[in-house]
Parts: structure tokens; sequence; C-alpha cells
């Protein structure tokens, strides 16, 4: 256990939609029951927290009794969904306000849930949403592409990247592509 | 002398080394020794370490400690022959410490205590003296030089003057240090067997310093300059401060350009905390403290004078690491574009008061990039400038060549 003087919160890592979509390995490091969730990515990072930047197309409010939201949030790869449920009222009436279309900084935590048919659902518990800019949005990009690049070039040279390249198989390449076609999105 | 004593010194010794002696052998070795042979203990001690040396391979074992080593070569857990001049005697705390102290050679220097059981000569300050066998421990996370019985101490005639080599604050490490600072801030004494505390600063950062009432210690002067020798480097906390009580101080000529720990940081705003937007602040003078809801401060209690102020308290991650920052008024003004002047009127006419100003300060800033920089305090950045990211083209033409490289 570590003491309180030396608590460290958990980084945001920065995911594209595609890469985020593919997470299926999750793990506690210990049986604790405040030890934090972990997901691994497959370009081999740890994460119990994300940084996204992207445009929210859609939110619905759903339920009666415990009501939450639920929003899609889109990047140059793909779709976020966004959960914010009364557990966090902040980002609940964050979302609650914003209409759609608009551009959103989301941090959250990564979600699995696994259905009884055996699909893996991803999603994001959202702690707060917050309405940006488009140059913004283009900022994320390239961060995430910076952070997505030097998870490809540090794969298999740590612990966790290679449980990734067990877990998912993952081939660089891919995730290259995937970068790439993200950049050329964002205008000069 | 206790016998167990040296056993256990003795075991504790093999065993750094990685054997599993017997402690009872030794024991028993020692009480032959002295008890049946009349050799004395530090002799029977000598003899049967280097028997178990031997019987444990352990070949650098029985002699290393008497070959003569630098001190700034010294390691906890070692067992050493040192030639050095004492630079300073501390008033010992302890009646089971004889003296305390700083001993030094021209490759550094380290703390040493010397036991009262020990019935060790009296060193004087200023002499050199051959200390042989004596032992190496941590103690505070510095090497400190232990004096026991076993230890043979000689005084020589040697008169070297030493000159302790100034370390740049930035680079000291916990035990004994000598700097060339500026006194840069006289804080408030909040212990009675305090003298004076602040901030000194050199060219590569600031550190806090002490010094505690002693007869013949004097204050230091502000804005003036010091040759520091042999202070007391101590670490808590993680950060490092210095103890002057056993160091000698002089005000030296000329001045320094203090140089601020300043770190650059930039990410993404991911976190406002409670505690940002329009705060209250206690006008006790000296004070300062965020007063609560009710305008209560925890030393000075209701305060209805109070004054406002603006601030914001957040997380600024870069996708490695998450660092607490705290950014004051004017800054927060600028970010936000809001001045305080409008946030106390707006805070007085709305039904959420300052909440209102915590929103609209969150909704302005949280979720975009910033690059800030300042120096770190107590595991917090204390912002001095702070400007948002703006995209840079090149950059991504950078990226795409990064990412398409030969497919491209």
């Amino acid at each position: 256990m570590r003491p309180q003087a030396t608590f460290e919160r958990e980084p945001a890592r920065r995911i594209f939609a595609s890469e985020f979509r593919e997470t299926r390995y999750q793990f506690k490091e210990d049986d604790d029951e405040k030890s934090p969730n972990y997901v691994i990515f497959p370009t081999g990072i740890r994460s119990n927290r994300i940084f996204i930047v992207g445009t929210l197309t859609e939110k619905q409010r759903q339920g009666d009794q415990n009501i939450f939201y639920r929003g899609r949030v889109i990047d140059p790869t793909g779709t976020f969904f966004i959960m914010a449920g009364s557990y966090r009222p902040e980002a609940m009436q964050q979302l609650a306000r914003i209409e759609a279309p608009a551009f959103v900084a989301v941090v959250g935590k990564p979600n699995l849930f696994v259905t009884q048919e055996g699909n893996c659902l991803v999603s994001v518990n959202a702690e707060s949403i917050t309405v940006v800019d488009r140059e913004t949005r283009d900022l994320w990009v390239l961060d995430t592409a910076r952070e997505t690049l030097d998870r490809l070039d540090a794969l298999g040279t740590t612990a966790d990247s290679r449980k990734a390249q067990e877990e998912y198989g993952t081939q660089p390449e891919i995730y290259r592509k995937i970068v790439y076609d993200a950049l050329s999105q964002v205008q000069m | 002398m206790n016998l167990s004593e040296v056993t256990e010194r003795i075991s504790r010794k093999l065993e750094s080394s990685g054997a599993q002696p017997d402690r009872q052998k030794i024991e028993s070795r020692l009480r032959r020794l002295v008890e049946e042979f009349g050799v004395n203990v530090a002799e029977a001690e000598r003899t049967v370490t280097g028997d178990l040396a031997r019987e444990h391979n352990l070949p650098n074992l029985g002699s290393s400690s008497s070959d003569l080593r630098p001190i700034n070569e010294i390691a906890p857990g070692e067992w050493v022959t040192i030639e050095g001049k004492i630079v300073s005697l501390t008033p010992s705390i302890s009646p089971s410490i004889a003296q305390n102290g700083i001993i030094a050679d021209s490759s550094g220097a380290m703390r040493f205590v010397v036991w009262s059981r020990a019935n060790a000569p009296a060193m004087e300050y200023g002499h050199w003296y051959r200390i042989e066998s004596a032992v190496v421990d941590e103690y505070r996370g510095s090497p400190n030089l232990k004096i026991h019985s076993g230890t043979t101490i000689s005084q020589m005639e040697k008169d070297v003057p030493l000159l302790p080599s100034i370390t740049p604050s930035a680079e000291l490490t916990p035990g004994v240090g000598s700097v060339r600072a500026k006194v840069i801030q006289d804080w408030d004494v909040l212990h009675e067997r305090m003298l004076q505390t602040g901030l000194l600063g050199d060219e590569s950062g600031t550190i806090k310093f002490v010094i505690w009432k002693e007869e013949g210690k004097e204050k230091l002067e502000l804005d003036t300059v010091y040759n520091i020798y042999y202070a007391t480097v101590d670490e808590y906390n993680g950060r490092l401060s210095l103890t002057l009580n056993t160091a000698m101080y002089i005000a030296d000529e000329g001045d320094i350009e203090v140089g601020r720990n300043e770190t650059e940081i930039q990410g993404a705003l991911v976190h406002v905390a409670p505690g940002s937007g329009l705060i209250k602040r206690c006008p006790v003078e000296g004070c300062n403290r965020s007063l609560s809801r009710q305008n209560y401060c925890p030393v000075h209690e209701i305060q209805s004078n109070f004054r406002y102020d603006l601030r914001l308290k957040g997380v600024l991650d870069d996708g490695e690491r998450a660092r607490n920052i705290l950014i004051q008024r004017d800054l927060v003004e600028k970010l936000t574009g809001i001045t305080l002047d409008e946030a106390i009127s707006i805070a007085e006419s709305n039904p959420i008061g300052m909440d209102e100003i915590f929103y609209r300060v969150r909704n302005a800033v949280l979720g975009r990039y910033y690059t800030c920089s300042g120096g770190e305090f107590a595991g917090r950045m204390l912002v001095d400038s702070c400007v948002p990211v703006t995209f840079k083209p090149e950059e991504l033409a950078a990226l795409l060549n990064r990412a398409g490289g030969e497919a491209a």
C-alpha cells in the first residue's frame, strides 16, 4: 500500500475510437475493492482514464428511476459511446445542457460490458464533458496520433505491451494506417 | 563490553555479504578468546570476523576495513578506515551519544556519531584523525559513520587545508553539502526552538533552510550571499532542506541571479477542482487562507471582512502524467475573460452565487490544451505563465510523415 503523500492521479490516456472499440482485456492489480480497474489497449498501455475530443452527434436520456444520458462522440476514426449517470451528477448535467452537434472534450473511465451472447460493449463513463472548439479537436487528433505512435514504437518493450500483443495480436501497421488516416482529415 | 552486541555486529556484517552465520558459534568463539585467552574485545572481534570471512569465502570482509577509503565513496553497510578532519561538532542530543558532527576529507564529508559506550577519546574541532574499523549505516536517508568500541581513533599530525566543493542546490543529495547561495526569503518562525527559517537560492534553484537555536549561532541576513560549508542536507516528503547548525557560514561579496526551479508542461486540463473560481480569503495580515462558505478561517475563525480572490486548482495531464496546478488571479482573469470585479458582481446578483463563477471558469478551461510553467511546491505547480496551445501545421506534417513513413 502506497502512502497518501505519494498518491498520483492516473493520467488520462489518448486513444482513437477505432482502437478503443477493440479493447477487450481488463484487470485489477489486486483484490482490494478500491484498487483501480484497468484496461489494456491494443497498442499496449494500461488505462483507467481517457481524454477524448470529438463531435457529439447525438444524446439520449434514458431510464425512469435511474436517469442517465447516452451520447455518441465521433472522432476521425469512429464512434465513442459515452454514458453519464446520476452517480456522476455533474457530468450528467453537463451533458444534459449540451445541444448536439457540438465539439466536446470528455474525461472518463473506460467501461467494458460483456453481453449474455458474449459480445463486448466498450463505452466511456464520463467524469466531465465540456464544449470546446474546433482547434481543440485538431490539437487532440495530433496529441492522440503522437501518443499512439509512441506506444507503437514501444510495443514489445514493456510488460503491458507484451500482454497486449498476446491478447490482441496487435499489428502495428494497421494502427499506423489508422493514425495516418486520422491525421489526413485535419485541415492544414 | 557486551559480547552479544559484538556477535550481532559480526553476524550482520556477514549477512550483508550474503552469508548465514550461526550466532551461537560466533559468541562462543568470542567468549573463548576473551575469557579464556584474555584477548581484548576489539582484537577478538577482528579475529572472529576474519576467520568467519574465510570460512564463508568472503575474502573482502576481513581486510577491507583497514584499507583507507575516500569519504565520498563509502556506502552504508561498509566497515571502513578513513582519515579526515573534524569540520563540525554539534551538541549531543542524547546521553548515549558522546559526540556528533561532520568529518571531511578532500573527497567529501559525512556525518558521524560517537557512542558513549565506545569510550573513545574526544575528538577536537579542526583536527585530523585516522579512524579505523568504524561502521557506516544509513540515518535519515544518508550515510552516517558510527564509532563504536571496536573503532580505533588516532589523532594525526596533519593540517591540510580543506576546500569544500560547492554543490549547486539542485544537485544536493541527503547527507552533507556546501553551497554558495543568497537568502531570498525569511519566513516566520513557528517553533520556539527554531532560530530562523527561509529560502536560499543559487543559479540552479532554491532550497529551504533551517537554523535551530544554539549558542553562538547567528541569523542570516536577507538578500545576502553566503558561502555555507558543511550544512546537513535532509529529505522530508521528497523535498530537500538544509540545516545550518552543522555548517560554517560566511557572508560573501557579489550577487546571485537566482534560478527558479521552473518546469514547463503542456497538456489538457482534465479536472477543475472544488475551491476554484471565486473564493474568500482571510483578511488577517499574513494569513490569506481561503474561508469556508460560512466565512470560517481554520485559524482565525469567523471573518466577515474577507476579501475576494480568483483562482484555479486543476489537473494538467499530458497523457503520461497528471499534475496538480494552481493558477492565480491575474492568469485566471486572462484565461477565462472574467475579471475579479465582474466575478464579484455576477456572484452577488446570481441565485447560486459563487458556484456560478466556478461553472463559468470550468466551462471556459476544462478540456482545453495549455502550456504552463512555474515552480513545484508541495506536489503542486504554482503556475506563473499559462498560454493556450495553438495548432501548428508543421506538427501535423511531421506526424503525417511519422505515421505514413514509406506507406505514404
